[in-house]
């Protein structure tokens, strides 16, 4: 079992020695950028252009490999073919551009603009998906967790559980690989009793997999009855008070980076909140 | 002073069938003890029951001259460090020294001086190298020296080993018998509780506690609880080596002395 997606590359990268909280924030300010309308089709698409290029450099920097960065998108090819074929039945209320083709026994026409419409959209996906990728390849889990629980902290003062959620979090992510183990030792047992997990009818591989969780949910909950004592045992209390032993700390180029992702995001909600930026460029042949 | 104090402990997970039954022992400051007891004799529920994770049983229960109840297990905990058997389901940090901080951030030690402890401890159980390792690239023996080095960091004044070997191999189980001899040198006063049913390992401590059906079968030292052959034998227990030699050598007429407790000490006195 090998997740391609979100999982974390350990490489000593630039963007990987970045404060967690930083990289949770600029992926936020930089899907937004994503998914904003900047008026004419050119704008549109070369603001989308600034941000690939972003994207692309720092997958660079991660050393994400290419073969990685296609599987990835290797579910979409399902998304495009809807995507086109949506647009082109929609009908265009306000074409920007000439006819692309007309079929006169149906009365129906397809404009330019729904060719365009789905490549934007699919480019937002991809978007959203790499810069994903970036955060999740480039940043242990359990920083993640760490970063997610100092954006949480405010909430305690309404008694949001921001410590217990992050503290599931990371003994969630603590056992994945244990528990993969115990399916793949529950399995061998099965197999070796003669359940098969890949072969005979899909109801027999259904009735087949009962045998693999009912054991693997068993021990599951054996484990954490444990965990639970020894947790106990060793003194914790979650509402208690604690000392953390990793703490996150700023540095330089976190500022920097702060400095820069914020400029990049309010320059992006300038140029798309201004009338006078909206048909700053064009293609030949765009009205608008 | 009797570190633990337990007067007719009885305790039942269900109603027909309890786990102990008027169990009565006590631990000296220092001691090294060993209970020993096959398969659900009721042994490990011992632990639990001292570490005040079970609450509705009978008897009384003191450890350090304090009563056990709720408004004690507090700072009872504080003093008391347990090993537990699976090495898997105590590992609560994602790396060695996150799970040896684990407790130290609970009791509230300030984060500047959190790195030299672990260092220390994780140096002290040998796993000064492995402190970035996450727990999925140790083994088992391993694992059970991070546990050890986390109830050490919280300078315990009892340990409770609750079959902490028994899902180690050989390697393992030399491994952590020799840190454990190592604490006691360097602190005199620490005091140990081994649960186990490796009766080659009750044979190297100071007192044996044999518990069967829930009851204390036989207490004293390993010689002479293990001079009760019989007895362990009807209880599917065996006899450990030395003190079996020592049987033996008792029966065809050898005289030896009480305080021998190692091979090593056996082979001087029967080259003498």
């Amino acid at each position: 079992m090998t997740f391609t997606l979100g999982k974390y590359v350990p490489y000593n990268s630039p963007v990987h020695k970045l404060d967690p909280r930083l990289k949770i924030l600029a992926t936020i300010l930089l899907m937004v950028c994503v998914f904003m309308n900047y008026g004419s089709w050119a704008m549109t698409f070369t603001m989308e252009a600034i941000i690939f290029v972003i994207a692309a450099v720092l997958l660079y920097m991660t050393r994400t490999r290419i073969t990685t960065i296609l599987r990835s998108l290797k579910s979409l090819w399902m998304v495009i073919i809807f995507l086109l074929l949506i647009y082109a039945i929609m009908p265009t209320n306000n074409p920007t551009f000439p006819i692309a083709f007309r079929v006169e026994a149906w009365n129906w026409t397809v404009y330019w603009d729904s060719f365009l419409q789905a490549g934007k959209i699919l480019l937002r996906l991809i978007m959203m998906i790499e810069l994903t990728m970036i955060l999740t390849s480039s940043t242990k889990p359990l920083d993640l967790t760490f970063a997610l629980e100092w954006y949480m902290t405010p909430l305690k003062v309404i008694h949001f559980p921001a410590h217990e959620i992050a503290m599931t979090i990371s003994i969630a992510l603590r056992f994945i690989p244990t528990i993969l183990e115990d399916t793949t030792r529950v399995m061998k047992a099965q197999e070796s009793r003669g359940v098969s997990f890949t072969h005979g009818k899909l109801s027999r591989r259904i009735a087949a997999l009962t045998s693999l969780i009912i054991p693997l949910f068993v021990s599951a909950f054996m484990r954490s009855d444990e965990l639970a004592n020894a947790m106990e045992c060793r003194g914790y209390d979650p509402r208690g008070k604690r000392t953390r032993y990793r703490m996150l700390k700023w540095h330089w180029y976190d500022f920097l980076c702060l400095f820069l992702v914020v400029a990049l995001a309010t320059a992006f909600i300038w140029v798309a909140v201004d009338p006078r930026f909206s048909s700053f460029l064009k293609f030949p042949l765009e009205v608008h | 002073m009797n570190v633990v104090e337990v007067k007719n402990l009885a305790f039942a997970y269900d109603s027909d069938s309890p786990a102990l039954n008027g169990v009565t022992f006590r631990v000296k400051e220092g001691d090294y003890v060993a209970i020993i007891g096959h398969n659900g004799s009721g042994k490990s529920t011992i632990a639990k029951v001292l570490m005040g994770l079970l609450s509705d049983y009978t008897g009384t229960v003191k450890l350090f001259d304090m009563l056990l109840e709720k408004e004690s297990i507090e700072k009872i905990r504080s003093r008391v460090g347990i090993v537990f058997q699976n090495p898997d389901n105590q590992f609560v940090g994602s790396t060695v020294a996150d799970d040896i901080a684990f407790g130290l951030e609970n009791r509230c030690i300030p984060h500047e001086k959190m790195q030299s402890i672990i260092e220390k401890y994780a140096s002290e159980t040998g796993m000064s190298e492995f402190l970035n390792r996450e727990p999925e690239s140790l083994s088992g023996g391993q694992k059970q020296r991070v546990a050890i080095a986390g109830v050490l960091a919280m300078k315990p004044d009892l340990v409770i080993f609750d079959e902490a070997t028994a899902m180690l191999d050989p390697k393992g189980k030399a491994e952590i018998a020799a840190i454990v001899s190592k604490m006691r040198k360097e602190n005199p006063k620490l005091t140990i509780l081994s649960i186990t049913h490796d009766v080659e390992e009750a044979a190297s401590a100071d007192e044996v506690l044999v518990i069967n059906d829930g009851k204390a079968f036989l207490q004293g030292t390993p010689n002479e609880v293990f001079s009760h052959e019989k007895e362990l034998h009807s209880i599917q227990l065996d006899i450990p080596f030395v003190p079996g030699l020592i049987n033996e050598l008792k029966r065809q007429g050898f005289s030896v002395p009480e305080n021998i407790k190692t091979l090593e000490a056996l082979e001087d006195y029967l080259c003498q």
